[in-house]
C-alpha cells in the first residue's frame, strides 16, 4: 500500500489549505507575513506548525518563565508543609504544592516541545540566566502567609492565566485551561484558611493582617509596570491577551471588596475606586523593588535557588539511573 | 551502559464513560510502565478520568496535509448542510394543503 | 461511642484501640516522610506520584484516627489524637523512625512498609469489627497502586547496578533491621485474634510477610530483613528524627492551642 504521506502535493502553494505559512515552497518573508496575519486574526499555532524564530523564542521565553515560577513557587509553601495545623490542612497544602509541581511539569512539557530540553531550562534557572515571578522571592513567616499566598497570590496569577487561555500558541492555551481549573481549588483553600483565622482568636486575626501588609506590595508589583500595548511583542503575537495594568485592575476589582469584607485593611492610603475613570487608583508600586527582586536580589532569592540546586544535585543519580536502568520486564 | 533517554508519551483521557478519548497532554518517562504511572498522576489524580491511553509519541503518525484532509472540490453531498429544500418543501405543502410538521425539520 | 464499639468487651476494646493507634501512627509518620519529597523529587512526574502516595497515607491515618476517636470516645477528635500528644506518646513502628534520607531510603522504606502493611490489612480482611473491616477494604484498594509504584522502583534500583544498587543496599542496611517492627507483636494481640478482629497473631503475620517478599528479594539478590532485635520496644523510644518531625508538625497548632485552624 502506498503511504499517503509520501505523495507529492498536487496543488500549487497557496491553494492548499488554511495555514499557508506551513508551505515550505514560500520564502521566509512571505511566510512571516502570512503567519503574522494568521495569529493577529485569532488563529492558533500548534507545535508542529512552521513559526518564525521570533515567535518561537517569544513563546519559549514566556512559557519558560511561567514554568520556572511554578517550580520556584513550590518552595515558599513547601516550608510549611510539615507544619500544617490539622490533617485536613496538611492534605490540602500537600495537594496544592503537588499541583504546582504538576503545573511546572505541564508547562515545561510545552516549552520542551518548542525545542529546549528540561534539564537545560532547570540549569539556566539555577544559574540565574532565566527568571521567576517576584512573589516567590519573599519569605513566608507565619501560617497566615499560607492563606494569603493560596488566596491572593494564586488569585492574581489566575487572573493572568485566564487571559492566557486564548493564547495564539494552542498547546499553551490548552494547558492554561487545565491549570485554571485546578487553581480554582487553591483559591478556595486559601480563602478558607484566611476566613477561619479572621473569625478565630485575636492572635490569628493579627497574623493575617500582618501577612497581608507584607504581601500587598509584591502583589501590586506582580503583573509588572504599565506598558505600551503597541510595543509589546507578546501582545502583538497574541501570546498573551491583556496588558499588566488590565490584569491589575481586574485583580483589584474582584479582590479588594473581598478583602475588606473580612475586616482587613490594605496598607495603601491612596487605594480607591475612581467612579469617573472607571478604574482603581493606587499608590505607585515600588518598581525598583520589582527589578531588584526578579534579578535574584530579593530577600530569599539566593537561598531558594541554593536549596533547589542542592536538591537537584542530590537527586542527579536517580535521573541518571532512570536513564540508564532498563526495566527487567520487556 | 547506554539506554534510551526519557521520551515523551502522549496521554489521551476519557472523562466519563461513553465519552470520546481526548488528548490530555504528555509526560516524560523512560518506559511504558512508568509512563502509565505518570499519566495517572498528571491526568487522573483528581478523579477526572475514567480511562487513559498512553502512547509513545514516536508511534503517533501525524496527518495534517490539507490536500488529504480538506480537498478543495465540492463535497457538499457528504454533509447534511448540502441539502437545502426549504423552498421545495413550501411548494410541496402548497400542493398538498397540509400544515408544516412541528418537531422535525428533516 | 457507637453500638458496634459498645458490644466489645473492655479488654478487646483496649487491644483494638492500640491496633488502630499503631496503624494510624504508622500511616501518619510515613505520610509525613513521603510528603517531604513534594517539590524536590528527582523528576517532576515522580514528584507528583510520590506526593499522591503521601496524601493517600495521610488520608488513611485520618480515617483510622476517626475510628479510634469513636472507639475511645474521650472527647478528642482525629486531629487532637494526631497532633496533641508528646513525642513519646506516638506508637508507630521503629522502621518509620528513620529520617527521610535519599531516594533509595524512601524506596526501601516504602517497600518494606507497604509489603508488611499489606499483610496486616489482609489479616483484617474479615475483621469482626465492622467499621474497621469496611475501612480496610477501601484502604487496600488504594494500597495496590502504592505497591505497583514501589515495586517498579525497587526493580529499577536493584537492577541498575552501579550507584543505584549500591545506594539501595546501603538503605536496606540502615532500614531492614527495623523492618520486622511493623508486624511485631502488639500487647494483648491474642484478644484481637480471639475476637475475630485479626485472623492471626504476629508470628504468623511475620511468616506471611517473609513468604511474600522472599521471591523478589531472591531474584534481585537482596538480603532478607532479620528478625526484630527488640520486638517489645518495636513502637517506643522514638528517634531524634521523629522528635524533629513532631516539633515541626505541632509548631503552628501549639502557638494558639485553643484556636481553630
Amino acid at each position: 500500500m502506498t503511504d499517503p504521506l509520501a505523495l507529492e502535493p498536487v496543488l500549487a502553494p497557496g491553494e492548499r489549505g488554511r495555514l499557508p505559512f506551513n508551505d515550505d515552497h514560500r520564502d521566509h518573508d512571505e511566510r512571516f507575513e502570512l503567519f503574522e496575519a494568521h495569529v493577529q486574526a485569532g488563529g492558533k499555532v500548534e507545535s508542529t506548525d512552521w513559526m518564525p524564530d521570533e515567535y518561537r523564542t517569544g513563546v519559549l521565553r514566556f512559557v519558560e518563565m511561567h514554568a520556572n515560577s511554578e517550580l520556584m513557587g513550590v518552595l515558599p509553601e513547601r516550608e510549611w508543609l510539615m507544619r500544617a495545623p490539622t490533617l485536613r490542612r496538611k492534605l490540602a497544602l500537600t495537594a496544592k504544592v503537588q499541583d504546582e509541581v504538576g503545573h511546572a511539569q505541564l508547562l515545561y512539557r510545552v516549552a520542551e516541545d518548542l525545542g529546549k530540553p528540561r534539564d537545560a531550562m532547570i540549569e539556566d534557572l539555577l544559574a540565574g540566566k532565566t527568571k521567576f515571578h517576584n512573589v516567590f522571592h519573599y519569605p513566608t513567616r507565619t501560617w497566615a502567609d499560607i492563606g494569603i499566598i493560596a488566596w491572593l497570590v494564586d488569585a492574581a496569577a489566575i487572573v493572568a492565566q485566564q487571559a492566557l487561555r486564548d493564547s495564539s500558541y494552542a498547546p499553551y492555551a490548552r494547558t492554561m485551561r487545565k491549570i485554571c481549573w485546578e487553581e480554582s481549588v487553591h483559591i478556595m483553600h486559601g480563602r478558607d484558611v484566611v476566613v477561619t483565622m479572621v473569625t478565630g482568636t485575636a492572635q490569628q486575626r493579627a497574623m493575617v493582617q500582618e501577612a497581608l501588609d507584607r504581601w500587598w506590595g509584591p502583589l501590586m508589583q506582580m503583573h509588572g509596570p504599565r506598558s505600551d500595548r503597541a510595543k509589546d511583542r507578546d501582545l502583538h503575537w497574541r501570546i498573551k491577551a491583556k496588558t499588566s495594568e488590565e490584569l491589575r485592575q481586574e485583580f483589584l476589582s474582584i479582590y479588594v471588596p473581598r478583602i475588606l469584607e473580612l475586616g482587613l485593611t490594605l496598607p495603601d492610603p491612596e487605594l480607591r475606586y475612581d467612579d469617573e475613570a472607571g478604574a482603581w487608583r493606587y499608590g505607585e508600586p515600588d518598581w525598583q523593588e520589582l527589578r531588584t527582586v526578579v534579578t535574584n536580589h530579593g530577600p530569599r532569592s539566593q537561598e531558594r535557588l541554593a536549596f533547589r540546586q542542592l536538591n537537584w544535585d542530590d537527586t542527579a543519580w536517580v535521573r541518571d539511573s532512570i536513564l540508564a536502568a532498563q526495566p527487567t520486564a520487556a | 551502559m547506554t539506554a534510551p533517554p526519557l521520551e515523551p508519551w502522549e496521554v489521551f483521557r476519557q472523562e466519563k464513560e461513553g465519552d470520546p478519548m481526548r488528548h490530555g497532554g504528555s509526560v516524560l518517562a523512560p518506559d511504558a510502565e512508568l509512563a502509565v504511572h505518570y499519566a495517572r498522576e498528571l491526568f487522573g489524580r483528581r478523579q477526572e478520568s475514567v480511562r487513559l491511553w498512553v502512547v509513545r509519541r514516536a508511534d503517533v503518525h501525524d496527518l495534517s496535509d490539507p490536500d488529504l484532509l480538506n480537498p478543495p472540490l465540492d463535497r457538499s453531498f457528504k454533509k447534511p448542510g448540502g441539502y437545502v429544500m426549504r423552498d421545495k418543501l413550501a411548494a410541496a405543502r402548497e400542493r398538498s394543503g397540509r400544515p408544516k410538521p412541528k418537531a422535525s425539520n428533516r | 461511642m457507637t453500638a458496634v464499639s459498645e458490644a466489645l468487651v473492655p479488654a478487646t476494646r483496649d487491644a483494638l484501640a492500640l491496633l488502630l493507634l499503631a496503624m494510624a501512627d504508622d500511616e501518619l509518620v510515613i505520610g509525613f516522610s513521603d510528603s517531604e519529597w513534594t517539590g524536590i523529587a528527582p523528576l517532576l512526574e515522580e514528584d507528583v506520584a510520590m506526593s499522591s502516595i503521601a496524601q493517600d497515607e495521610l488520608g488513611h491515618a485520618q480515617a483510622l484516627y476517626r475510628l479510634l476517636a469513636e472507639l475511645v470516645d474521650d472527647g478528642r477528635d482525629a486531629d487532637a489524637i494526631a497532633y496533641d500528644r508528646p513525642p513519646e506518646g506516638y506508637f508507630h513502628a521503629r522502621l518509620l523512625d528513620h529520617p527521610r534520607g535519599d531516594w533509595a531510603d524512601t524506596i526501601a522504606r516504602r517497600y518494606l512498609y507497604d509489603t508488611a502493611d499489606a499483610v496486616r490489612l489482609e489479616a483484617l480482611g474479615a475483621c469482626s469489627y465492622e467499621p474497621l473491616r469496611e475501612l480496610v477494604a477501601k484502604i487496600r484498594r488504594e494500597e495496590r497502586y502504592h505497591r505497583m509504584h514501589v515495586s517498579a522502583w525497587l526493580e529499577r534500583l536493584a537492577g541498575a547496578g552501579g550507584e543505584p544498587r549500591r545506594r539501595l543496599l546501603d538503605a536496606l542496611a540502615r532500614l531492614a533491621p527495623d523492618a520486622a517492627t511493623v508486624l511485631a507483636p502488639l500487647p494483648n494481640e491474642l484478644s484481637l485474634v480471639m475476637a475475630g478482629i485479626l485472623d492471626a497473631g504476629s508470628v504468623d503475620l511475620d511468616a506471611r510477610w517473609r513468604a511474600e517478599i522472599g521471591p523478589a528479594f531472591e531474584r534481585l539478590g537482596l538480603p532478607m530483613p532479620p528478625p526484630a532485635a527488640e520486638p517489645a520496644a518495636a513502637r517506643t523510644n522514638h528517634s531524634e528524627a521523629f522528635r524533629w518531625l513532631h516539633g515541626e508538625f505541632t509548631s503552628v497548632r501549639q502557638m494558639d492551642p485553643g484556636a481553630t485552624w
